[in-house]
């Protein structure tokens, strides 16, 4: 498969004007999405998506590296990228309110360079396909804030790009909607061939929709996984183990020694283990006080806790 | 080419549907206006000397309709890019492989297109006031304005370049009114030296044609060429220095920011 989209070694250092400190936004940001694929790109707040997003964007220089687009350099030859890629970068607040749902499509598709014939076919398939077409001459501040996110989608599908970038496509919509815009993306990519990047907090989202995931913290590509991957990885060495009493001092300093990351709930111990040997070590701790055990389980793994196991392993380390 | 007028015409129609949207707002600027306009003509009618009181309302009135015209054209990119900014659409209109100031200079020609059937209807509005008619002239005045237009909109680009760094300027486009009002208001026969001035030759010109009903043939080789000198050189140097900014916005990550 040929990529689309090469990120390649991108830094970007902000200095703040008052106090002259440097803040590091990303550090050697480095990731290829192959065509038709859908990657999530995840962190925590701060971690360093927004600035990766509108690097690829090309509203954002970086101060090293370099992101191309079907071949085009997104800084050196900006206009010739720009033809591969959209994006909703703010959702429903890329829309002009005051402009009804017809006016805002032919609105951006002008801008594009689009005649008012070539836009018409393009417009009325983009009003079925989003469920948009009763309410084509509504106002947008009368829609719902799940219309306004399927509008603002719809905005990006109009310029029929190659690559979709979504920022929070889900943020603030209701079960239902949230469920319905998932299913649209999913038939784009797979109907349409389109490459879809999601940068979003919502896991089920990554799990449901995402091929591969790229995580970043602090600036840095902390991993770069398929999510069934990551799944996988991930159930085989998360365990619960549901105590009878309470662990003694020693036996709880023993754990933070031996595993970091264990996590408590009540009386259940819940730990990831880097070898399967290593539940050998842990009885030993347990064993030390006969702490009596209930039960041992395997952890149920979803995306959200192997996210956050991914971002605190690497907080620790 | 096509494409640049497609650009052109929906950035047309969405000034004329946001005016419309905005009807409120639209008719108080065209009163506030034509209030300003009156306060001005009953003050040279009390104070002023009651001879020359048909020269003056001519004066005023041509003055005061490119003191409007002017202000509309230099602020109205500025305001665009602070307006849409706050309103998160700035970073969608950077996303067009047409370039974003193409799109702006698009916005800003509905704007001034808009604008100028406003103006058509305040200076028939101040003459029918005042009884004074003036030489309109259209094909002595058009080539003029035209190119009287090129300096305003190198101005107005230079002043969004810096809306698109600094987002809150509106305190200098307050400051902005009053400027615009002395290169507007000023003629050159009594300030020579603002003939290097953005848009001051243009206004001087016009109101030759329009006051003492000149024609193109009756200005000389200098006028013209200060006329389209200030045009090339206000409009090349404010689309260079609204890309500049514009870079410079790119680096520090400043786009889209309020």
């Amino acid at each position: 498969m040929d990529s689309i989209i090469k990120v390649d070694g991108i830094r970007k250092i902000y200095k703040m004007r008052k106090t002259k400190e440097i803040f590091v936004a990303v550090d050697d940001v480095s990731f290829e999405v192959e065509k038709g694929e859908i990657l999530g790109l995840l962190g925590p707040n701060g971690a360093g998506k927004t600035t990766t997003i509108k690097t690829i964007c090309g509203l954002l220089v970086p101060d090293e590296g370099a992101v191309t687009i079907n071949g085009f350099d997104s800084v050196k030859k900006r206009n010739k990228a720009l033809r591969h890629i959209s994006a909703v970068l703010e959702g429903n607040r890329n829309l002009y309110w005051r402009m009804t749902v017809e006016e805002n499509l032919e609105y951006f598709a002008g801008n594009r360079g689009m005649s008012r014939k070539a836009m018409k076919p393009h417009i009325d398939k983009l009003l079925e396909q989003f469920r948009l077409k009763e309410k084509r001459q509504e106002l947008v501040n009368k829609l719902s804030r799940g219309m306004q996110q399927k509008l603002a989608i719809a905005v990006a599908m109009l310029a029929d790009t190659d690559v979709i970038l979504l920022d929070e496509p889900t943020l603030g919509l209701d079960v239902e909607t949230g469920y319905e815009v998932r299913e649209i993306l999913r038939s784009i990519a797979k109907k349409e061939g389109k490459t879809i990047i999601i940068s979003t907090h919502d896991m089920p989202v990554v799990q449901d929709l995402c091929e591969r995931t790229v995580i970043i913290n602090n600036g840095r590509v902390i991993a770069d996984e398929s999510v069934d991957h990551l799944l996988q990885l991930f159930k085989t060495s998360a365990y619960q183990i549901s105590l009878k009493e309470p662990i003694t001092d020693e036996q709880q300093e023993m754990l933070k020694f031996e595993f970091p990351l264990h996590s408590w709930k009540g009386l259940d111990l819940q730990v990831s283990l880097e070898e399967e040997q290593e539940i050998y070590a842990l009885m030993d701790i347990l064993k030390r006080n006969h702490t009596p055990i209930e039960t041992i389980n395997r952890t149920e793994i979803n995306f959200e806790k192997v996210f956050m196991q991914l971002v605190k392993e690497e907080a620790a380390s | 080419m096509t494409t640049l007028w497609n650009v052109i015409r929906v950035n047309t129609k969405k000034e004329y549907v946001e005016m419309k949207r905005y009807f409120a707002n639209t008719l108080s600027l065209l009163l506030t206006f034509y209030i300003i306009f009156l306060a001005m003509f009953f003050g040279i009618q009390v104070i002023g000397d009651p001879a020359e009181a048909g020269a003056n309302t001519q004066f005023i009135i041509v003055n005061y309709i490119f003191w409007y015209f002017a202000m509309m054209t230099l602020q109205s990119i500025g305001w665009t890019v602070s307006d849409e900014a706050m309103r998160g659409t700035l970073e969608q209109l950077y996303m067009s492989p047409m370039g974003a100031w193409r799109i702006l200079l698009s916005r800003l020609s509905g704007m001034i297109f808009i604008h100028f059937l406003i103006v058509i209807l305040l200076l028939f509005l101040s003459m029918l006031t005042t009884g004074e008619w003036l030489n309109l002239n259209p094909a002595a005045t058009i080539p003029i304005l035209l190119l009287t237009i090129a300096s305003m909109i190198g101005v107005g680009f230079m002043i969004a370049g810096l809306s698109i760094i600094f987002k809150q300027i509106s305190a200098f486009l307050q400051i902005l009114q009053f400027i615009i009002m002395g290169l507007t208001f000023v003629p050159l026969s009594v300030a020579p030296y603002l003939i290097a001035a953005p848009f001051v030759k243009g206004v001087d010109m016009t109101r030759q044609i329009m006051i003492h009903n000149y024609t193109l043939a009756d200005f000389s080789i200098s006028d013209y060429s200060w006329l389209i000198a200030n045009a090339v050189v206000y409009g090349i140097i404010g689309v260079s220095v609204y890309l500049a900014c514009e870079r410079y916005a790119m680096k520090k990550g400043l786009l889209g920011h309020y």
